[in-house]
């Protein structure tokens, strides 16, 4: 069953049509990837689902639910989360509270519930908190739980990312270069992660990245875009067979990759 | 007996920072915990102040009644201004927010049938009668002040009493916003001031948050503003020009930003500097006349201010540790 489904989704910025209508369809329970050269509008397709940007033209349907033009926290509760490329750790706050914040249904978000419901904000608190440090756990950053966020070096914060994405309780986890300055056996065990909570929470991943050795073990269907447009999907083997992705983007190397 | 050593002198200071700590607070909330440059924070206390008096002396509202509502007006006022201008980024922000009290200070300044115009509340009732709103207030301080000789004797003056009223306040309200802060919805002001990319892509609705940061900051400014009107009995459109909104910037950069308790800090140190420094009749001080002081005083808040920028950015009571986190 298709999970996330665009249709024709286009965006301009000035002259430059950074995605110029690009279909798409991310299967429930997948790994996906999406591929592309730089510039190809990956990353505006993610900006795009997670309601950053309000496409000019198309459609997006989340769960047979059309998503586009609705913002952001609107698409997360959805059951949509976005990482980004550059992280966005929140610095002044612990990596803890990072990761807490990203919960959902907390009452005690709400100043009238803080008053009128004190034991149901911290009985909820109390199994977010148990949560939190278990995903912590999972990407290895349970010792730093009490130090600042900003006192992380990029590829934890990576790490943290996905730990606070996993947090808010998705159906579906974009994922904008999850890999990049993260060490490879960590980055193994993350793909091992990824596949386990795919068979046992049901999860869908969807990722963008430039490690095409590991989009293409990784995944079970791989996306290609060029010049704001999908230009091949399939399995890796289709993909890496097709001679316009050869073309596009692995010729430049003048040899498929594989 | 010294001005100095004099415990009314004190009293008086201490009742400007209690005053200061309370409009201080309001933008602890907005700037140091959802990090909202609101440039127009003393907008929110004229709104509160005159608002009260108005009600009081032309709708002959009780007191109370009075001050209740202008809370309100003030908080209204702040959803008014966050409406248009909240999803602005924060250097845009923080021109509207200038812009918006001018056109309060204008307002009140030109809305003579309302306000009494440039020469303050005394005009309120028209001219040729001079206008009072705080009766009921100096009853209930009167009879607070009684409650006070049983325990202090003859030190318990107008401005003590004042002083034990202001500070009473300010600190349960100190207490409920550091409690506020520490909670689930405390978390998602401070994500909002670290990213609000990121805290909207976690399911925050970023607006309605900093709509309710600029609400409980105008009704912590509009209190501030209510006791500035109790403790100097009539008031003008130039007692919240922009510059009452920079002493407060000055009194969180001063304390520490994200540090609640650095505001009575920030607020006390100001008081001393600002109100003191024109009664300091020692040397240097007492080779200026007291016109002078007063403009000193303003280049010694400038001075301290820049001090502190260079040796100790974090503040008073911050941590130097947050000001290095990229």
């Amino acid at each position: 069953m298709s999970l996330l489904q665009a249709d024709d989704v286009a965006k301009r910025f000035g002259g430059l049509a950074a995605v110029d209508g690009a279909s798409l369809t991310v299967q429930e329970r997948s790994i996906t990837a999406l591929i592309g050269p730089n510039g190809a509008g990956k990353t505006t397709l993610f900006n795009i689902f997670s309601g950053f940007i309000r496409p000019e033209r198309g459609s997006v349907l989340l769960n047979e639910v059309r998503i586009d033009g609705r913002p952001p926290h609107a698409v997360n509760r959805r059951g949509l989360v976005r990482t980004f490329q550059t992280p966005r750790a929140l610095r002044r706050m612990s990596v803890l509270e990072n990761v807490l914040l990203a919960a959902p249904h907390q009452p005690g978000e709400r100043l009238w519930r803080l008053v009128a419901t004190p034991g149901s904000v911290r009985r909820r608190e109390r199994e977010i908190e148990e949560q939190a440090r278990e995903l912590l756990r999972l990407v290895r950053l349970d010792g730093l739980a009490q130090e600042y966020a900003g006192t992380l070096s990029g590829g934890q914060r990576k790490l943290l990312e996905f730990a606070r994405a996993l947090m808010t309780g998705p159906r579906i986890v974009l994922l904008d270069e999850p890999m990049a300055g993260v060490s490879p056996p960590l980055a193994i065990q993350l793909l091992d992660h990824m596949r386990t909570l795919r068979e046992e929470r049901g999860l869908t991943f969807f990722l963008v990245d430039h490690d095409l050795e590991m989009v293409m073990s990784v995944s079970d269907h791989v996306i290609v875009m060029n010049e704001g447009r999908v230009i091949a999907a399939g399995t890796p083997d289709e993909v890496r067979a097709d001679p316009l992705v050869v073309d596009a983007y692995l010729g430049t190397h003048g040899r498929a990759v594989g | 007996m010294s001005t100095i050593a004099s415990l009314q002198f004190w009293a008086f200071v201490g009742v400007i920072a209690g005053i200061y700590t309370i409009l201080a607070l309001g933008l602890q909330v907005q700037f140091g915990f959802t990090g909202l440059l609101n440039f127009g924070h003393a907008a929110f206390m004229a709104v509160g102040a005159y608002t009260m008096a108005i009600l009081v002396v032309k709708a002959g509202w009780p007191l109370w009644g009075a001050s209740l509502a202008a809370i309100a007006v003030a908080i209204g006022f702040g959803l008014l201004l966050g409406l248009p201008t909240l999803r602005l980024r924060a250097d845009y922000l923080a021109i509207t927010t200038i812009a918006f009290a001018e056109i309060v200070r204008y307002v009140a300044i030109n809305a003579q049938g309302l306000t009494g115009g440039p020469v303050g509340t005394i005009a309120l009732a028209g001219p040729g009668e001079a206008a009072s709103y705080n009766r009921d207030w100096l009853e209930f301080q009167r009879s607070v002040q009684d409650g006070l000789e049983v325990v202090i004797g003859e030190n318990a003056t107008r401005d003590v009493t004042m002083l034990v009223l202001v500070w009473a306040v300010a600190l349960v309200l100190l207490v409920v916003v550091e409690a506020a802060v520490r909670t689930p919805w405390g978390r998602v002001l401070k994500s909002i001031r670290d990213d609000e990319d990121a805290a909207s892509a976690l399911g925050k609705n970023v607006f309605a948050y900093k709509l309710q940061a600029l609400a409980v900051g105008a009704a912590l400014a509009a209190i501030a503003g209510l006791f500035f009107a109790f403790q100097f009995s009539f008031f003008s459109p130039g007692d919240f020009d922009p510059l009452v909104t920079f002493f407060a910037y000055t009194i969180v950069i001063l304390g520490g930003t994200a540090r609640n308790w650095a505001v009575p800090v920030g607020a006390v140190l100001f008081g001393v500097i600002f109100a003191g420094t024109r009664f300091f009749d020692f040397p240097p001080f007492s080779l200026l006349d007291s016109g002078e002081r007063a403009y000193v005083r303003l280049i010694v808040i400038g001075l301290v201010l820049i001090g502190l920028v260079l040796f100790r950015p974090q503040g008073l009571l911050g941590k130097r540790e947050e000001m290095v986190l990229e």
